[in-house]
């Protein structure tokens, strides 16, 4: 390649100054060329692009089939956030579910990782494509429970934690859930 | 001692070390469910599997039967031991129900931790999994059956260790189940440990349920402060509220546990009503507006006209600077305790104590004879209870002489004694069991001085004497709530004479509050509450100041107390806690808890122990945010941090600017409070505390004064006013949880008592005194001496209206 370049270097003035002009003629022959073409760029807001629903942006907390809300506050998805932007308070509800009392975000310290997603062991906290946040007040940024809770389930339209977990709630008491026995009879005493 | 190889580590045990220790003494941790130092090994649950390669018998072993023998080499991370630590979880995760997220041992779990280590993710079996129906266990501790891996670790630890037989292991096979046969409040009044001893989540702590994972928990090493002993705790706080309190091992005090009382009562700091601002007549007012009040009002007064009442239950910080803010301003006091005889119960203890022959709570197990005189353990210091036991387990007589139907979790002789006899039998006993030959000067001229058995009355048991006589390691357990101040003195020389004995003795007392004993230090004889109250009623003080104190909980007499704060002019109250006396105070000014404040406490055997501030005070976010979402304000200060270093407040009344800075204000303390000078920087404190070198107190051994012969049987019944395990000590009063184990309002009266009344057990009996009647309900107890009654400081019991005794004919059937 070096070699080649070696050859081809120009030998004289003359030379050069034709180089130079055909250069020049040919980028122009290029934007004259675009000039005439339908233009590619998509304007923005006027057109908003669909993002694959994988995006990570604005997140929600979603709702079982059932419409009962997916968080029991475990706090995973707080102790895994790299930047702990995540607070809330679990609490029990009169038939023994456990949820958040209060869940917030606070997306001007969200740096959009998803790892709180990927932590969730309900499907609850998702990211969404919804990446227009901007305020221009930060204290909007912080988001209530009542700012994130979405009334659909998601990219997991199906599961019900409450389902398959062992403990009794309105969904299902012992023996009840998926995959479980009766409970067993601590008094028989058959082997 | 063997030598074995671990790992290609060697070490040199002592005989008898399980492998799984030995282990543990190189740092390697094998993975263990069933195995707990206190509670041994029984090889129960398979997963600490090692592989011997050299030794008896060769192969996968479990390292906690496995006793190191010489030669032996174990290697933990052979593949095979690997392989079947990775089988046994999977089998114990084969039934577990998916509840991680919703319980509450996630993150401090054993089993999700071994599972996760040991690299079990999915769920192979595809059968149904067994499920248990699970049973409401009272108020403390939550029950999940389904959880249960079947480690029998709470079974061991509520029966054998506890003693306690309501709570165990039921049905067979792939019904094991551990609860009571029926539902119900669980018995033992160490069930909390359960939360911390079960490896999964199959016992929670009630109380703290949902309010945070381990890894949010600010947690701290604290001391608990509800009774004398001075238990080893851990702190948890959350968001600005206590949340909850575990036991901290301790090899020299609690070891491995705690009770519900110190597990429990610290709800008074995260209260709702907690006084969080100052007060002037009731208005909220400004901490330096309300303290320039007071101050300008105190200095009005003559220094005469104004006393202090402090109490055992502040840290030795602030019962150093009450006394020296009262000796600079020549107040009277400070008052430390309710009267003259309380004061000298535990000034005796406290000097009497000496280096040689006090025995700390860890080393009560190693006790082959316990005499118990005047103390109800399992009431008074409920770990007291737990340490005998372990005693008796390994067969030490154990002997109460106490009036009252005392009651352990073990078999141990009682012998009814009325208060007044209670030197009286133990000066028998010690003459019944020690030859006087061989003994030297004093100690020979002391044993001539005790009493032998009078002519008439009950003899006292043979056996008792003979168990003492032969015993090796005596301890004397002496209480101070109903004892005299000349018996406190007497079991001293009693453990004396066993030492002068040939004997390995030890003394133990247990005193009323976990900082009598820097109380008992810095008192004065000539200031009491009832005295400095007299003085009040009088008319002789005119403005009265409480710190830490709320003499509507803790003095026996309540007509002198009505009378002088009705006459007093000045009620200045320094509190963190919304007591009767506090709403009633001219000049409120809020203390900080010891969870904010830190501070030194002396427990019952002079051990001094630093418990470490746990947080930085403030409303608790649960109250700001009334439950919803903290209040989207921000700003730099702290809501509710009003409340001030009790020993800083009092300082500043007495108008002395104190350093703010905490190192600054130790140097100065040590400086000002001579009597405690030499205490160690708080960094500087072992964890273990250190235990106060004495001065020397040779003279005044074998002074005791000698028990004198009962006098002749009034016909009046005296009153034994009683600690409860709940309920009657101060600050656990205060958490709710604890509220429905309280017991029910009763009077204790003996058998014979009884009959001679024509009460029957549980009869409503009306008691008149002077301030009008008592009812309450009669509890016949056949253990109990006669010509006493026993009343609990219960809260809701007026006790304080009852004076000291009554007579026969004012007790009637209601
Ligand atoms: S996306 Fe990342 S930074 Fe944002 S809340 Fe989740 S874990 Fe935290
Ligand atoms: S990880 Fe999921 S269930 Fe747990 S607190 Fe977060 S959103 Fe709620
Ligand atoms: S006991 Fe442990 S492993 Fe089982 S559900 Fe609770 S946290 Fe998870
Ligand atoms: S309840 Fe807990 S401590 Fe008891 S056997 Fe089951 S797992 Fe072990
Ligand atoms: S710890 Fe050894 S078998 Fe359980």
């Amino acid at each position: 390649m070096r070699v080649d370049l070696i050859d081809k270097e120009p030998s004289g003035p003359i030379q050069a100054v034709w180089e130079g002009a055909r250069a020049i003629a040919a980028g122009f022959a290029l934007t004259l060329k675009h000039l005439f073409r339908k233009p590619i760029t998509e304007e923005y807001p006027e057109f908003k692009r669909p993002l694959p629903s994988r995006t990570r942006a604005r997140i929600v907390l979603t709702r079982d089939p059932d419409g009962g809300e997916r968080c029991v506050a475990c706090y995973l998805c707080s102790a895994v956030c790299p930047v702990s932007c995540i607070s809330m308070q679990s609490a029990e509800r009169e038939d023994g579910r456990r949820y958040a009392a209060w869940f917030r975000i606070n997306f001007a310290r969200c740096i959009y990782c998803g790892l709180c997603e990927e932590a969730c062991p309900t499907s609850s906290i998702q990211l969404t494509p919804m990446f227009e946040t901007c305020e221009r007040d930060i204290l909007k940024l912080v988001y209530e429970k009542e700012d994130l809770l979405v009334n659909h389930g998601g990219k997991d339209p199906d599961y019900n934690f409450y389902k398959h977990a062992g403990v009794v709630t309105a969904i299902g008491g012992k023996g009840e859930h998926a995959g479980e026995d009766q409970p067993v009879n601590v008094r028989s005493n058959m082997p | 001692m063997p030598k074995l190889i671990i790992d290609d580590r060697e070490i040199e045990v002592a005989t008898g070390t399980k492998v799984i220790e030995a282990a543990a003494q190189l740092g390697i941790s094998i993975p263990r469910f069933c195995y707990h130092p206190a509670l041994g090994s029984v090889g129960a649950c398979r997963v600490c599997a090692v592989k011997v390669l050299e030794g008896p018998a060769k192969g996968i072993q479990m390292s906690c039967m496995l006793e190191a023998v010489d030669g032996m080499q174990v290697s933990t991370a052979d593949r095979e031991a690997v392989e079947f630590r990775r089988y046994v979880i999977e089998w114990l995760m084969m039934n577990h129900p998916h509840d991680c997220p919703v319980c509450d041992e996630g993150g401090h779990c054993l089993l999700q931790d071994m599972t996760v280590s040991g690299g079990h993710g999915l769920r192979r079996f595809p059968g149904k999994k067994r499920t248990y129906p699970d049973q409401d266990l009272g108020p403390l501790v939550q029950h999940e059956m389904n959880r249960c891996i079947h480690c029998y670790r709470c079974a061991r630890f509520y029966q054998q260790f506890c003693g306690y037989r309501d709570l165990g292991v039921l049905g067979i096979g792939n019904r094991t189940y551990f609860g009571r046969t029926a539902g119900g409040r669980l018995e033992s009044p160490f069930s909390g440990n359960l939360s911390d001893i079960c490896p999964t989540g199959v016992f929670t702590d009630k109380p703290s349920r949902f309010i945070g994972r381990r890894w949010d928990y600010q947690r701290t090493p604290t001391v608990c402060i509800h009774c004398s002993l001075g238990c080893h705790a851990v702190t948890s706080v959350r968001y600005r509220q206590v949340a909850r309190q575990e036991a901290r091992m301790s090899a020299a005090v609690n070891g491995w546990f705690l009770c519900d009382r110190g597990r429990y009562g610290f709800f008074y700091a995260s209260r709702a009503d907690r006084p969080r601002q100052a007060a002037i007549k009731g208005e909220t007012a400004g901490m330096e507006e309300a303290l320039a009040h007071a101050r300008s009002r105190l200095e009005a007064l003559a220094p005469a006209a104004v006393a202090v009442i402090g109490s055992p239950r502040s840290s030795t910080e602030v019962l150093a600077l009450t006394e020296r803010a009262a000796r600079l301003r020549g107040w009277r006091g400070p008052a430390f305790f309710a009267d003259v005889g309380a004061a000298l119960k535990v000034k005796a203890a406290v000097s009497r104590l000496e280096a040689g022959l006090a025995v700390s709570l860890g080393e009560i197990d190693q006790a082959d004879f316990i005499l118990i005189v005047g103390a109800d353990p399992i009431n008074e210091a409920p770990m007291l209870a737990l340490a005998l036991r372990q005693a008796a387990q390994k067969g030490a007589g154990v002997w109460v002489v106490d009036p009252r139907p005392v009651s352990l979790p073990f078999e141990f002789a009682h012998i009814p004694t009325a208060p007044k006899a209670l030197g009286a039998v133990l000066g028998r006993l010690l003459r019944k069991s020690i030859e006087p030959a061989g003994l030297d000067g004093p100690a020979a001229r002391f044993h001539a001085s005790l009493p032998g058995d009078p002519a008439s009355g009950p003899e006292l048991p043979a056996r008792a004497a003979e168990l003492l006589a032969a015993s090796r390691r005596p301890i004397i357990v002496c209480g101070t709530g109903i004892v005299a101040a000349e018996w406190v003195e007497l079991a001293a020389d009693a453990a004396l004479l066993l030492r002068a004995a040939q004997k390995k003795a030890g003394l133990f007392y247990v005193l009323a509050e976990a900082n009598a004993f820097a109380a008992g230090l810095l008192t004065q004889l000539d200031s009491t509450t009832d005295r400095v109250l007299k003085a009040a009623a009088e008319g002789d003080i005119q403005a009265l100041v409480l710190v830490e104190n709320d003499p509507f909980a803790t003095f026996p007499d309540r007509r002198l107390l009505e009378q002088a704060l009705a006459r007093i002019e000045l009620l200045i109250v320094l509190d963190y806690l919304d007591t009767p006396a506090s709403r009633r105070a001219h000049v409120f000014l809020p203390t900080q808890t010891l969870y904010e404040s830190g501070g030194i406490f002396i427990n019952q055997e002079g051990r001094v122990q630093y418990s470490a501030a746990a947080f930085a005070g403030g409303t608790p976010v649960r109250e700001t945010g009334g439950r919803d979402h903290p209040p989207r304000v921000y700003g730099s200060g702290l809501p509710g941090a009003a409340p001030q270093p009790a020993g800083q407040l009092v300082a500043r009344l007495a108008g002395e600017e104190i350093p703010i800075d905490i190192r600054a204000q130790r140097e100065y303390f040590s400086e000002q409070a001579s009597r405690l000078a030499g205490l160690p920087d708080t960094e500087r404190l072992p964890p273990d505390g250190l235990r106060l070198a004495l001065r020397n107190i040779s003279a005044e051994r074998f002074k005791s004064m000698l028990p004198p012969v009962p006098a002749a049987e009034s016909d009046d019944i005296e009153i034994i006013l009683t600690e409860r395990t709940f309920g009657t000590e101060e600050l656990s009063t205060y958490s709710a949880c604890l509220e429905t184990l309280e017991d029910e309002t009763f009077a204790g009266v003996s058998r014979q008592d009884a009959e001679a009344l024509g009460i029957r057990d549980g009869d409503r009996i009306a008691i008149r005194t002077e301030n009008g009647a008592v009812e309450l309900a009669a509890r016949v107890c056949d253990n109990m001496a006669a010509g006493a009654m026993m009343i609990p400081r219960l809260r809701r019991l007026p006790w304080q209206t009852l004076g000291k005794s009554i007579r026969r004919r004012d007790i009637r059937k209601a």
